[in-house]
């Protein structure tokens, strides 16, 4: 089936047949679990646990510009404009009923894994108290640039994915399977790579996908780990970006500026920034938060050590000077000759890392850096004529600092 | 240096005692360390001879943390970054930094990249304490950071070291809580300022000395119900600056307990005397009160609140905010509803470190304070 379909209807058909199972779970001998995007959730799946991101129905609610009215919703409960836009989206939803989907099912359980953020644990513990619902924290300190410490992590977070996979035995009353689970992490071990290959493939000249593509092409990564379908589904992704590489065929014809995002989209400005940066001739290729599920699991470990290292070591939860090391090798891999740097009011696990960030960046590769700040999912905080006016002034900062083309220094 | 201080001179070092540690590093010629919130296990640091400062803001003026922590950061977070690197930038020898949220964390990375010259460690307490793991986890990061501080310093602790410093530790504490004991039966007798006030120095300056004022303050103390006296709950994490607590006096509010990281739940801190001091340490982690940031049962800071205010008969709650606390901004409308539906008087207020004028708060106290005297909210 998935031989002739194209990567744009294979996700949608693995999005409707998945949300499909989310709401019948239950008739299905199922559940349904809530966890943030990035989570062990090969655990969830080998255990039969629908896994549902509250974050991605959120971002589809952003995207349509909702995020005022869903925040407002909110804030009439007391909760303050601040907080991160995807809870702010999510508590609104409930509240109004009102969603860009139609919505999604109500949670069994709950699991928050701190390598994503703090945000979310807070945020699940709101629904936890509202549903009286059953909720795991999967703790991942940061992982610091010590040897032993990052031993320690390793062990701390095997004890608890242990712990995790008791709460789920003592809540659905069956066994873990362990070679189901053996099974889901080769899934997930063989989509993950071909993830990263589809990504990587902003490396050609010009190049063939830009962030936004990467946004797209990376939902069935976040929700569809761990499943012969989500392999498919990149198989496919990669063959088409292929071809496109074969013949040629860029994101722009004349691609001037390569460049590197920090932080998550503006949701609700996704396609207008393409095109705005797109009439200068620049393209934004990357960001560390797109790669944070290339995962790299070894399966030769066992699972839940391999699950242990990958989850812990996400650019989101290392070090700031790890971070800077992470974007530079995406600088030198994808040649890239610009950067924009968004403090996303709302993601403050991302955004207080970025003033430190953009100075170790800018220093090390001698590239300007364009900051501007603004909320990925609230149009009240994204201000059109300043941002535009800093777009254009950082390219006219490019063509006179080089004209052409910007040489790398690492 | 702070033996035998009186009330006044206790209180204006605790407003500003770093001219006060300064002087004693140079008496001494010891070592400073300092530390945010929360649960750094601050015995062992004192165990290698060497003072360990909780760091709580400072009152001037943000200059340089502005544009490495945005203005939506936690306004603890911003003034102590500012504290360290402007203002005491020559103080402190080291930090042991702690870290329970996304702000702390990145705090640790921020404050090392800014201080490369000087020892800075991160201690990365467990963001989940209902489970064995946290248990496991608690002890060796403990023992992390004790060798970690010998690598450091260059020497081993010394046998029975840390037994000592647990000693005077816990004495300090067990004063700080027969105080709270006098002020909650007689408010006429001890301020709320005065008592925070005594928590606070004893958070940041040396302990066997502070012990030394804390009894004689006990011993001066003449019992003085007062007139008039509202008992109230205090809750948060921290409440600052120190002349809120005037507000509370001006209109004798009692704070009869309190959830604070800087009150109560640093009493609560004891470690057990009788056992290994390194299993004891990790024990007293799992017996301190709620703390926002670190995950436990969820109904659990709901429960104990109620719980409070029922045992101590208190007349409402207070909930003291920092500003742009992103932790407790997400718990904070639940237990408001929560409180509500019990029918139990709850006040916020809300404040900012750098906060020159406190006449907002001012007003809003008063007014809560009137409508809980006319008995309608």
């Amino acid at each position: 089936m998935s031989e002739t379909m194209s990567a744009k209807d294979l996700s949608a058909k693995i999005t409707k047949e998945y949300m499909n199972e989310a709401f019948h779970a239950h008739e299905l001998g199922k559940i349904v679990g809530y966890t943030t995007a990035i989570s062990p959730v090969e655990l969830f799946v080998a255990h039969d646990v629908v896994p549902i991101y509250p974050e991605n129905h959120a971002v589809a609610c952003l995207t349509a510009r909702m995020g005022t009215e869903l925040s407002v919703a909110t804030e009439s409960l007391g909760y303050t404009s601040h907080l991160c836009a995807y809870a702010r989206s999510d508590l609104g939803y409930r509240l109004t009923g009102k969603s860009k989907t139609g919505g999604i099912p109500n949670p069994d359980v709950l699991m928050a894994c701190n390598a994503q953020c703090f945000t979310l644990t807070k945020w699940f513990q709101v629904l936890s108290r509202a549903g009286n619902v059953p909720m795991f924290v999967f703790d991942t300190p940061e992982y610091i640039r010590n040897t032993r410490a990052r031993e320690e992590i390793v062990k701390y977070c095997v004890l608890q994915l242990k712990e995790m996979i008791k709460w789920l035995e003592e809540i659905t009353k069956r066994k873990f399977d362990y070679d189901r689970l053996r099974e889901v992490m080769k899934y997930s071990a063989k989509s993950s790579l071909l993830y990263k290959k589809f990504l990587d493939m902003a490396q050609y000249k010009p190049s063939p996908i830009s962030i936004f593509d990467a946004l797209i092409g990376m939902a069935i990564a976040v929700y569809r780990r761990g499943t012969q379908e989500c392999v498919d589904y990149y198989q496919t992704l990669c063959d088409e970006i292929q071809a496109k590489v074969d013949q040629g065929i860029g994101v722009l014809k004349n691609e001037k500026y390569r460049l590197y995002w920090e932080n998550l989209p503006v949701w609700f400005k996704f396609s207008d920034h393409a095109k705005l940066l797109g009439s200068y001739g620049g393209v934004i290729l990357t960001s560390l938060y797109v790669h944070a599920w290339s995962l790299e699991f070894d399966l030769d470990k066992d699972p839940l050590e391999t699950m242990a290292e990958q989850y812990v070591s996400r650019f989101s939860n290392s070090t700031i000077e790890d971070r800077a090391d992470m974007a530079l090798k995406l600088f030198e891999k994808y040649d890239m000759n610009g950067m924009i740097m968004f403090m996303n009011r709302s993601c403050k696990a991302v955004s207080f890392a970025v003033p430190s960030l953009k100075e170790l960046l800018t220093k090390r590769t001698g590239i300007p850096a364009l900051v501007f700040e603004s909320d990925m999912g609230d149009p009240r905080f994204y201000s059109e004529t300043q941002i535009r006016t800093r777009i254009e002034a950082y390219f006219e900062t490019l063509d006179r600092l080089h004209g052409d083309r910007m040489p790398i220094r690492a | 240096m702070w033996e035998n201080l009186d009330p006044n001179k206790a209180v204006a070092y605790a407003r500003e005692p770093y001219g006060s540690i300064r002087e004693w590093k140079k008496q001494t010629g010891k070592k400073i360390v300092g530390s945010t919130l929360a649960d750094v296990p601050e015995e062992a640091i004192h165990a290698f001879d060497m003072l360990p400062v909780t760091l709580l803001g400072t009152h001037k003026p943000l200059k340089k943390a502005s544009s490495l922590l945005p203005d939506n950061a936690c306004s603890l977070a911003r003034s102590n970054l500012e504290l360290a690197l402007t203002y005491e930038n020559d103080l402190f020898d080291g930090f042991v930094l702690p870290q329970v949220c996304d702000t702390t964390q990145h705090m640790c990375d921020i404050w090392r990249i800014n201080f490369p010259d000087r020892y800075v460690e991160s201690i990365l307490l467990p963001r989940q304490i209902n489970r064995e793991s946290a248990r496991y986890w608690v002890k060796e990061e403990t023992q992390r950071m004790i060798d970690s501080l010998s690598n450091w310093t260059g020497k081993s602790m010394e046998e029975g070291a840390l037994a000592e410093s647990i000693r005077i530790f816990n004495e300090n504490k067990v004063l700080l809580k027969k105080l709270y004991d006098i002020k909650r039966e007689s408010p006429g007798a001890l301020s709320n300022k005065l008592l925070f006030a005594l928590i606070k120095l004893s958070m940041q300056v040396d302990k066997k000395e502070m012990n030394q004022t804390l009894k004689g303050i006990i011993d001066s103390i003449k019992p003085a119900k007062g007139n008039g006296y509202m008992p109230v709950i205090l809750t948060g994490i921290a409440c600052d600056p120190l002349e809120i607590f005037d507000l509370f006096d001006e209109i004798k509010l009692n704070i009869v307990a309190d959830t604070l990281v800087t009150g109560t739940r640093y009493l609560q801190g004891l470690v057990d005397e009788d056992k290994s001091p390194l299993d004891a340490m990790m024990e007293r982690h799992f017996k301190r009160g709620f703390y926002s940031p670190i995950h436990d049962d969820v109904f659990k800071n709901v429960e104990a609140l109620k719980a409070l205010y029922k045992k101590e008969n208190a007349k409402a709650i207070i909930y003291i905010h920092i500003e742009f606390c992103e932790s407790e901004e997400y718990d904070v409308p639940d237990l408001k509803a929560a409180m509500r539906k019990e029918g139990i008087p709850f006040h916020e207020l809300v404040t900012e470190y750098q906060t020159l004028s406190l006449s907002h708060v001012r007003t809003r106290l008063q007014a809560f304070f009137e409508s809980l005297k006319g008995g309608s909210l």
